[in-house]
């Protein structure tokens, strides 16, 4: 049962505000211009019927005293009476004596009243009735000659009536639509107008987002708490961001000169290796390797600080990626074989140079980390799109850790016990980091012939 | 000749001394000072060929100092700074520093930097000894540039930038060029070392800045002098 709702709910929500308010409008519109155009044609038909109905009534009365003055006054054929009365047209008069009928023009046929009304009529009484004749409203008007056993009828077409009354049904519906429409018009402005505050929130949120942080809504005495609780949330978030950023860079600042320190003493130590028993030289080797790993540590926990603490600040110029790729990985390995495709040798485009390093340098220490190396690295550009590739043979990743391994500090099954050669965690998390940031993306997936390959797609954005 | 003097303005002590004992083992004078105030005044004292100065420092910070140093001479300074890619960069290299190091900073780079900042000749040949661009005139071997007639004072780093873009005027020379002759850098050096120094020499040698008419920038390849 609830199954069979679902699809109207959904319809419900997919609805806009506005196309909900413009739906109202209408619907309202709709409804009050019909019921004012049904009461305002019911009322002008029942007033034109009536006068129509006197008005029959009347002339009826003063045909019928016509015609019972010539028949009293000498027994002359009835319908020679009939036709003394010249009619207006959609008048037509009819005499019934002794059950013969007798009209003004020869053509007429049948009979113009019910049996009902001529009975009421011959037993002494005046009738009036409405009748369909011809496919025309008609009134009949019948009045009884009881001295002469006979019967006037006379018929008043109500065509002409009907005729206005068209019209008028005609003009009240053209007027119910224009006003339906009008009605959601007015609900479409309407409803921007109470729209409008929403989209400036919606405009200052989205910058908010977009990193503008001194941004507020203005005040509105109609949204006073939303504005009041928006503004104050906002200024939350901006100390928040602002204290997270000024802790980074303590933290930086506060972490970075020990390790210098720590480096610099290392690399005196180092300069005296030879002087030392081959324990001390171990010693001094170990530290070294060590310290390193560190520095690489505390700058990788530092860039995702930064990152995580305000919209990362790119450095965008143009740069030869071709060129990015051979050199970042010669300085990490010369014997890396790197292929570039033909329609991506001298491909400029723009991005930061220094996370773009960090990009393939990382990709690099985790092939070297987890895989025994990197065995290639390629570069092709097809439809506007670079795709760099650092391939492996290692063990490959099983496809469950696939949609984990950017995350940070994921250690998959297979990665293995921790020691010097371990990563700080942090490696491919930055990766996807600074990929997302030229609007790029990554992956991994299997290498033909075993191992792992992992392609990241670059937008090629022309200087 | 003498060795090299160094003027090494760190807070820190233990990084101070550490450094300190590696660069005399290279061959340099070392003065140590601990705040920004000690530095001014050692410099006052002693003088320097090459300052080293921390961007955090207790006091007058780095920025401070460079500025106040600027004030005074023309001497090549290099900032430590902790971070590679925050504002302190490009504040410090504003405030006059021309060439930073990022912590965590190794004797053997610095050493490195000192070097390079120290090379007195480019690795450019030089056809003249004088070269003049319009009003500005262009004494190599004396080190000095004059603007109709009047001395320009320029720092050692954006003398040798404005050598190298004349050396082949009205051709481009990338900025990555520029980064290995004048800073010894590789390709992945930092491109805002060139762009700061190009905004200083401007600010000096154009009669518009924001419409320069001598250095001119090309779109995605580098800067060239109008020849």
């Amino acid at each position: 049962m609830s199954r069979l709702w679902h699809p109207r709910r959904d319809r419900r929500r997919h609805l806009g505000l506005r196309a909900r308010a413009v739906i109202a409008f209408g619907v309202g519109a709709a409804l009050v211009s019909g019921a004012l155009a049904l009461i305002s044609f019911t009322v002008v038909r029942q007033d034109l019927l009536s006068q129509r109905q006197a008005s029959s009534l009347r002339q009826a009365y003063a045909n019928a005293r016509l015609v019972k003055a010539k028949l009293d006054g000498q027994p002359t054929d009835a319908a020679d009476v009939l036709s003394t009365l010249a009619p207006p047209s959609g008048v037509r008069s009819f005499l019934n004596v002794r059950g013969v009928w007798f009209s003004a023009s020869a053509s007429v046929g049948g009979t113009p009243a019910t049996p009902k009304l001529l009975r009421t009529v011959l037993a002494g009484n005046v009738a009036e009735q409405r009748v369909i004749v011809d496919g025309n409203p008609t009134i009949v008007v019948g009045i009884p000659f009881p001295s002469l056993g006979a019967a006037y009828i006379e018929e008043h077409s109500l065509a002409d009536i009907q005729g206005t009354l068209n019209i008028l049904a005609e003009v009240l519906a053209i007027t119910a639509v224009a006003t339906t429409l009008g009605g959601a018009l007015v609900g479409l402005w309407a409803s921007g107008r109470l729209v409008r505050p929403l989209t400036d929130v919606a405009q200052v949120a989205k910058d908010i987002a977009g990193g503008t942080l001194d941004r507020r809504l203005p005040s509105d005495p109609d949204l006073e708490p939303l504005v009041t609780s928006f503004n104050g949330m906002v200024t939350n978030l901006q100390d928040r961001i602002e204290r997270e950023e000024r802790f980074a860079s303590d933290v930086s600042h506060e972490l970075r000169s020990p390790l210098s320190t720590i480096n610099a003493s290392v690399e005196l130590l180092g300069s005296y290796r030879d002087l030392l028993p081959e324990e001390g030289k171990a010693s001094v080797d170990t530290l070294g390797c060590e310290v390193d790993r560190f520095s690489g540590m505390v700058q990788d926990l530092l860039e995702m600080s930064r990152i995580d603490a305000s919209v990362p600040d790119l450095h965008m110029s143009e740069l030869p990626l071709d060129e990015l790729v051979l050199r970042t990985v010669a300085a990490h390995d010369a014997t890396i074989p790197v292929r570039i495709s033909p329609e991506a040798t001298g491909l400029h485009t723009v991005g930061d140079k220094r996370r773009l390093q960090r990009v393939i340098a990382n990709l690099l220490d985790n092939a070297d980390i987890h895989a025994g190396g990197a065995v290639l690295v390629t570069l092709e550009c097809h439809d506007g799109l670079s795709t760099l590739a650092v391939e492996d043979e290692g063990p490959g990743i099983p496809l469950t850790d696939r949609a984990h391994i950017f995350d940070r500090f994921f250690r998959g099954a297979a990665s293995g016990r921790r020691g010097s050669t371990s990563g700080t965690g942090l490696g491919l998390a930055l990766v996807a980091e600074h990929v997302h940031a030229h609007d790029g993306t990554v992956s991994v997936e299997d290498r033909a012939g075993g191992g792992s390959r992992f392609v990241v797609v670059l937008p090629v954005t022309l200087p | 000749m003498s060795s090299p003097r160094v003027l090494f303005i760190e807070d820190d002590v233990n990084l101070s001394n550490m450094l300190a004992i590696s660069l005399r083992q290279e061959g340099y004078t070392v003065d140590e000072a601990a705040s920004g105030e000690d530095g001014l005044d050692t410099f006052s004292r002693n003088g320097a060929d090459v300052v080293i100065v921390d961007v955090r420092l207790p006091g007058i910070d780095g920025f401070e100092v460079t500025r106040e140093l600027r004030r005074r001479s023309q001497v090549p300074i290099t900032m430590v700074t902790a971070c590679d890619d925050s504002h302190d960069v490009v504040a410090g290299l504003e405030a006059g520093a021309d060439d930073y190091v990022a912590k965590p900073v190794g004797a053997k780079e610095l050493a490195a930097r000192i070097r390079a900042l120290l090379r007195r000749t480019s690795a450019a040949p030089l056809p003249e000894t004088i070269l003049r661009f319009g009003d500005l005139e262009i004494h190599q071997e004396a080190g000095s540039v004059f603007l109709s007639g009047q001395e320009i004072v320029l720092t050692r780093t954006e003398f040798r930038v404005l050598c190298e873009l004349a050396a082949t005027p009205g051709w481009v020379v990338s900025r990555s060029q520029l980064l290995e002759r004048v800073w010894d850098y590789d390709f992945f050096g930092d491109e805002r070392l060139v762009d700061t120094h190009i905004g200083r020499l401007r600010a000096k040698i154009e009669p518009d800045r924001s419409s320069p008419e001598l250095i001119v920038t090309v779109r995605g390849l580098g800067y060239k002098l109008q020849p």
